[in-house]
């Protein structure tokens, strides 16, 4: 069970909206996990990759306006990087859990240290992406890489 | 010895401060103490008024934020 804050905390802590990928094996159902005890945690907010998928304005906006979004993927199939991507949102961390050493199935069972490597991975920062204006701006095209975090 | 200080009244965004400074100084392996500050009386008497808060060698750092792992390695090596 998520450790919710005890405290007002962290009020200086930056607006994330967090995407997991939510797939069907046991990687992707971890991603959700996580993101809802990050949530929990007061990282950032969980948000709908798949609402995201079909182009909600009003997702595309606020995904836009965070300090920071968060893409959780299970797998090297980078589903919910390839949908932010589409829709022109850039991760400013994003971790994928095969390569946090979880193995992708064929077994749906999970434990609570596999949910707490990811959400520790997180508040660590290990999946930060370098080189970006801005997490979450939109970009002039998918991985166009010019590195002008989209101002060209 | 640099000391790097948590202040923090024990919440889970304070864990996750200290945890994130703990693999800050193993990743730089440097000899550092870490430790933490839950006295709430001592942490509004070091001027830190949103928790959690970071400190090195007596500085306030961050205040109302977790630094990640990153950020903290760049105060230690400043």
């Amino acid at each position: 069970m998520a450790e919710k804050p005890t405290c007002s905390c962290g009020a200086n802590e930056p607006k994330r909206i967090i995407f997991p990928c939510a797939g069907q094996a046991n990687v992707g159902q971890l991603t959700n996990l996580a993101a809802i005890q990050l949530t929990e945690e007061g990282y950032g907010n969980i948000a709908c990759a798949a609402l995201l998928a079909i182009g909600t304005e009003s997702l595309v906006t606020n995904a836009m306006n965070a300090d920071e979004v968060v893409i959780l993927d299970g797998c090297t199939m980078l589903c919910a990087k390839k949908i932010a991507g589409a829709q022109g949102v850039a991760a400013g961390q994003h971790l994928v859990l095969t390569e946090l050493g979880i193995t992708k199935g064929p077994s749906k069972s999970y434990t609570d240290d596999d949910v707490e490597k990811i959400v520790a991975a997180c508040w660590k920062g290990e999946g930060r992406v370098e080189n970006i204006a801005k997490p979450g701006k939109k970009t002039s095209g998918k991985d166009s890489g010019c590195g002008c975090g989209g101002t060209c | 010895m640099t000391k790097i200080e948590v202040l923090g009244t024990g919440c889970a965004k304070c864990k996750r401060l200290f945890a994130n400074a703990e693999q800050a100084v193993k990743d730089l392996q440097i000899t550092a103490e870490v430790i933490k500050v839950e006295d709430i009386a001592e942490i509004v008497e070091r001027g830190v008024m949103l928790p959690p808060a970071l400190s090195i060698n007596g500085e306030v750092r961050a205040e109302g934020r977790i630094p990640d792992v990153n950020e903290i390695k760049k105060m230690l090596t400043e």
